[in-house]
C-alpha cells in the first residue's frame, strides 16, 4: 500500500506539469489584459503599457513560463497581478474555507443520502421509492446559486435563524458554524441526491446478486442481508462518486461561495481568471489539480477499508 | 460620588453605540484590486480609499460642483497663472504603520513626494495628467506647483483633489510598507486601514486624531458581494447598512417599497455613448451615421433602462460639467437627431443601402452595456441594419474595442472634466491603435483636436466652456458618436444611516463615509 501510494505521488508530478502548461497556454490565448483589468479603463494606454511590463508580460513566453515553474519548485506560487498579495497567501486563507465547506457538504450528503438510497431500494416502486427519487431528481435539478438563495429568504431572512453573509472565524466555533450552515446545507442537498440515486442503483444491483439470494435461503434476516452483506459492496461506487463530488465539489463552490460572500477557492480562481490574472490562476489551478489527485487517492486507498479482498500492487 | 456614576455611565453609554457603529457597506465586486489611491479605478477601491486617503482641497461631499480646502487651509495663484502655491492645514495626522506606531505630522515633503508619485508612470495610473508640473516644498507647510502651461481652475483642481492622483499618499509608509501598501494602505483620512480578508471584506477603524475631529462611526466594513439578492437580504436582515444597488428601474421601485429602506440615486451618473467607427465601411459614410441616428429613439432606451436611473444625454459631455452640452443647446443647433424612421431609411437609400446592411460587434456580458446595446439592436433592425451581437467577458471586450474591431462601440464612462472626456474619446491621439496615444477614440475622429488644445489652455472660464462647446457641436454634426444617457448610481441604505451631508452627487462614485456619517 506504501508502494502503491508512493508511486500514485509520484505520478501526480507530471499530471500537475501538463495541468500547469494547458493553463499557462490558454490563459493567454484568450482576449483581454491583466494591465486593462488591474487598471480600469481611465487609465491611459502608457500606464497600462509600463503596468504591462512591470507584470513581466512583456517578457518571451517561455521565460514567463521557466520562471513561474521554477517558483513553482522553490515552493513559490508566485504573486497575484492584481493585488499584488503572494498566491500561496490567498491559497492558505481561502482553502481552509473551501476545505470546510465541501467537507460539511459531503457529510450532510452522506448522512442524508446513504439511508435515503437504502430505503428507496429495499421499498422499490412502493411509496418512499417514489417520494425519495422525486426529491433527489429536484435536487439534482435545482442550481446551486439558486437553492442557496431559497436557504437564504427562508432561514435568514424570513426566521433570521442564520446569517447571510460571511464565513466566521475559525478561532469562534458557534459562529464559523452559524455561517456555515446555509452553504453547506446548499451543497449537502446537491450532494444528497447525487449519493441517494447511486446508493439505490448500486444496491439493487448488488441485491439481485447470487450470495444475497443464498443469504436469504439460508433464513438471514433481511436486516441482516442487505445491511451486512449487500450494503458493504453497493457502498464502493458509493465512495467513488464521494471522491469524485468532493473534486467536483471544491469547484462548484463557488457559487454557494458567492451568494454567501464566503471567500474559497472557487471564488478566488474565478476572480483571477475574470482579471485575466494569469500568475494567480495558474497557482489556483495546480493546486486545485493536487487536491483532485489527492481526493483520488484518498478515494481509491477508501476501497480496501470498505472490500478486503482488494489489493494494492 | 454620585457624578462619578453618571460620568461613568456616560462613557458606557458612548462606548456601547460606538461599538455597534461599525457601518457596513456592501459593493457589487468579487473582490478589491488596490487601494493605492494612484492606482485604485474601480468603485470599491475608490470607496475604501476616499476614507483613507484626501487630497490638498477636496469636492464638498454630496455635491461635485464645489472644491473646498482639505489637507491646504488655502491657495493662490499667481497673475500668470504658471504658479499654485498651496498652505498645508498643520497638525494633520498620518496614521500609525509599522515602524511609526504612533505615525507622524503630514508635511509638505510628503506632498511633494505623492505628486511625484502620481506623475511617474511608474507608480501610477493617473501620470499622464501631471505632464509639465513640477512639485516644490517651499517650507514644511507650504507646496508649491509650477506649470510648463497655464490650467483654468477648472481643469487644475481636480488634479489636487480627492480623486485619482490627487489623493495624497505618505512618504513614511509607502516606503516602509512597499508592495504592501496596495492592501494595507496608510493615509490621513477619517478612517484607518485595520483589515483585509481577500475575497470577503476590508475593515477600517476610526481615525480618532482625524483633523476634522473623531468621526461619529467607530469604524466601516467594505463587503465585496457579487449577488444583489445577497446584498439585499444582507441589507433587509441589518447585517449591512447601505448596498450597491441595480442601475434599473425595476429594482428602485422595488426597493422603496420595502419598509426601513432607502434607496439614493445620485450623480455625477457614467455617460452612455454609441460611438460610430468612421473608419469601417459602411459607418464611413455620413449618411449611413445619420440614419442610424434617426434609427435610434434615445427616450425608447431610456424609458427601458428607467426614467430615475437615466437622463437622457445630448453631446459628447454631460451637461453638469463645466462646457458641458444640454439637450436644449444641441436642440437649438438641429443636432438632437430625434427618431425618425422615414428619414434614416431614405438617407439609407441616398447612401446605397435602400435594403439596410449587416455588422457585427462585441458587447460585454455587463448588463449596463448590454441592454442598451440590445435594445438599440432592435431599433436598428426597423429600418434594415442589423447588427449582429457577440456577446464576451468584460475583459475581452475592452481588449476587442481596443483592437478596432467593432463598427459600433457601446461604452459607458466617467471622466472629471470635458477636457477629459473630449481628449480621450475624441482627440486624434487617443484615436484606438493608430493614434499618437492610443487610448479610446473608437470613431477615429480627426476634427476637433484644435478646439480640443485650445480649450484646455484658455484660462478664461467662459472662453474655454465655448470652445468645449463648438467641439461638441462638431462632433454632433459630423457624428462621430450618438449620446444617448447619463446612468446615475443607486444605493440602498437602512434608514438608519445618516451620511451626514445632503447626497446629491459623489465623485467617489458612491455615497461617501465621513466622520459625520453616523447610524441612528
Amino acid at each position: 500500500m506504501v508502494r502503491y501510494t508512493v508511486r500514485r505521488l509520484l505520478v501526480a508530478f507530471p499530471t500537475l506539469l501538463a495541468v500547469y502548461t494547458l493553463v499557462f497556454l490558454f490563459v493567454r490565448v484568450a482576449p483581454g489584459d491583466p494591465a486593462v483589468a488591474a487598471l480600469g479603463d481611465y487609465a491611459s494606454a502608457e500606464a497600462v503599457q509600463a503596468l504591462r511590463e512591470r507584470m513581466g508580460l512583456t517578457a518571451p513566453l517561455w521565460i514567463q513560463y521557466g520562471r513561474t515553474l521554477a517558483g513553482y519548485l522553490r515552493g513559490d506560487l508566485g504573486r497575484s497581478l492584481i493585488t499584488g498579495i503572494p498566491v500561496g497567501q490567498q491559497v492558505a486563507t481561502a482553502l481552509p474555507h473551501t476545505l470546510e465547506l465541501t467537507f460539511a457538504g459531503i457529510v450532510i450528503g452522506a448522512i442524508l443520502g446513504i439511508p435515503t438510497g437504502i430505503l428507496t431500494a429495499v421499498r422499490r416502486n412502493r411509496l418512499p421509492d417514489y417520494v425519495g427519487r422525486t426529491l433527489a431528481l429536484v435536487g439534482l435539478s435545482i442550481p446551486a446559486f439558486y437553492l442557496g438563495i431559497l436557504l437564504i429568504l427562508g432561514f435568514a431572512v424570513q426566521l433570521r435563524w442564520f446569517p447571510v453573509m460571511g464565513s466566521g472565524p475559525f478561532s469562534d466555533a458557534r459562529a464559523n458554524l452559524r455561517h456555515l450552515a446555509l452553504p453547506a446545507l446548499t451543497l449537502g442537498i446537491i450532494m444528497t441526491s447525487f449519493v441517494t440515486r447511486m446508493t439505490r442503483s448500486s444496491l439493487l444491483t448488488v441485491l439481485r446478486e447470487d450470495y444475497v439470494r443464498t443469504g436469504r435461503a439460508k433464513g438471514l434476516r433481511e436486516r441482516t442481508v442487505v445491511y451486512l452483506h449487500a450494503l458493504r459492496n453497493a457502498l464502493i461506487p458509493v465512495v467513488s462518486v464521494l471522491g469524485i463530488q468532493a473534486a467536483v465539489l471544491i469547484g462548484d463552490s463557488v457559487m454557494t461561495e458567492i451568494v454567501f460572500s464566503r471567500p474559497g477557492l472557487g471564488r478566488l480562481m474565478v476572480q483571477a481568471m475574470m482579471q485575466r490574472d494569469y500568475i494567480a490562476l495558474q497557482g489556483l489551478i495546480v493546486i486545485y489539480g493536487a487536491l483532485v489527485v489527492l481526493v483520488n487517492l484518498v478515494t481509491d486507498l477508501s476501497y480496501g477499508l470498505i472490500d478486503p479482498r482488494i489489493r494494492y500492487e | 460620588m454620585r457624578r462619578w456614576w453618571a460620568v461613568l455611565a456616560v462613557v458606557l453609554a458612548v462606548g456601547l453605540v460606538s461599538q455597534a457603529q461599525v457601518l457596513r457597506i456592501a459593493f457589487d465586486a468579487a473582490d478589491l484590486k488596490t487601494l493605492d489611491p494612484h492606482y485604485a479605478a474601480a468603485t470599491m477601491d475608490r470607496a475604501v480609499v476616499d476614507m483613507l486617503f484626501n487630497g490638498l482641497v477636496r469636492y464638498k461631499p454630496g455635491d461635485i460642483t464645489a472644491f473646498e480646502p482639505d489637507l491646504a487651509e488655502s491657495w493662490e495663484v499667481s497673475t500668470d497663472g504658471l504658479t499654485w502655491t498651496f498652505h498645508l492645514r498643520p497638525k494633520v495626522q498620518v496614521h500609525p504603520f509599522p515602524g511609526a506606531p504612533e505615525g507622524y505630522e503630514l508635511t509638505s515633503e510628503d506632498v511633494v513626494f505623492s505628486l511625484q508619485k502620481a506623475a511617474d508612470k511608474d507608480r501610477s495610473a493617473y501620470a499622464g495628467e501631471y505632464v509639465g508640473m513640477r512639485f516644490e516644498a517651499v517650507d514644511p507647510y507650504t507646496v508649491r506647483i509650477i506649470l510648463d502651461k497655464a490650467l483654468s481652475p477648472s481643469l487644475f483642481l481636480p488634479k489636487v483633489a480627492d480623486y485619482a492622483g490627487g489623493f495624497i499618499v505618505p512618504k513614511g509608509p509607502y516606503e516602509a510598507l512597499g508592495p504592501r501598501f496596495a492592501t494595507n494602505p496608510v493615509g490621513t483620512g477619517p478612517f484607518q486601514f485595520a483589515e483585509y480578508v481577500p475575497t470577503q471584506k476590508v475593515r477600517l477603524v476610526r481615525n480618532d486624531r482625524y483633523f476634522r475631529g473623531a468621526p461619529l462611526l467607530a469604524g466601516v466594513e467594505v463587503w465585496y458581494m457579487p449577488d444583489v439578492t445577497a446584498r439585499l437580504s444582507a441589507l433587509v436582515t441589518g447585517e449591512v447598512h447601505v448596498i450597491e444597488g441595480v442601475r434599473e428601474q425595476a429594482w428602485v421601485e422595488a426597493v422603496k417599497r420595502m419598509p426601513g429602506a432607502v434607496v439614493d440615486v445620485f450623480g455625477p451618473g457614467e455617460t452612455e455613448v454609441l460611438h460610430l467607427n468612421m473608419s469601417k465601411d459602411p459607418i464611413t459614410n455620413l449618411q449611413v451615421r445619420q440614419a442610424i441616428a434617426y434609427a435610434i429613439s434615445r427616450e425608447e432606451v431610456i424609458t427601458a433602462i428607467g426614467p430615475d436611473v437615466a437622463e437622457p444625454l445630448c453631446a459628447a459631455v454631460p451637461p453638469y460639467l463645466a462646457g458641458g452640452l444640454t439637450c436644449a443647446e444641441a436642440a437649438e443647433k438641429g443636432l438632437l437627431y430625434e427618431a425618425n424612421l422615414e428619414l434614416a431609411r431614405n438617407l439609407l437609400a441616398a447612401a446605397g443601402y435602400p435594403n439596410g446592411f449587416a455588422i457585427s460587434a462585441y458587447i460585454t456580458e455587463r448588463a449596463s452595456y448590454r441592454k442598451p446595446f440590445e435594445n438599440v439592436q432592435a431599433q436598428l433592425a426597423r429600418v434594415g441594419i442589423r447588427l449582429n451581437i457577440t456577446v464576451v467577458d468584460h475583459s475581452s471586450f475592452h481588449t476587442l474595442i481596443r483592437q478596432d474591431v467593432n463598427p459600433l462601440v457601446h461604452y459607458e464612462a466617467w471622466r472629471p472634466s470635458a477636457d477629459a472626456f473630449l481628449t480621450r474619446f475624441y482627440h486624434s491621439a487617443s484615436t484606438v491603435v493608430t493614434g499618437a496615444k492610443p487610448d479610446t477614440n473608437f470613431s477615429h475622429v480627426t476634427s476637433v483636436d484644435g478646439l480640443i488644445e485650445a480649450a484646455r489652455y484658455e484660462l478664461d472660464p467662459a472662453r474655454q466652456a465655448e470652445l468645449w462647446k463648438e467641439a461638441q457641436v462638431k462632433l454632433l454634426e459630423e457624428l462621430a458618436s450618438y449620446p444617448l444617457y447619463v446612468l446615475k448610481f443607486v444605493f440602498a441604505r437602512s434608514e438608519k444611516v445618516d451620511y451626514g451631508y445632503v447626497l446629491r452627487s459623489s465623485l467617489a462614485l458612491y455615497p461617501q463615509v465621513t466622520e459625520l456619517t453616523r447610524i441612528k
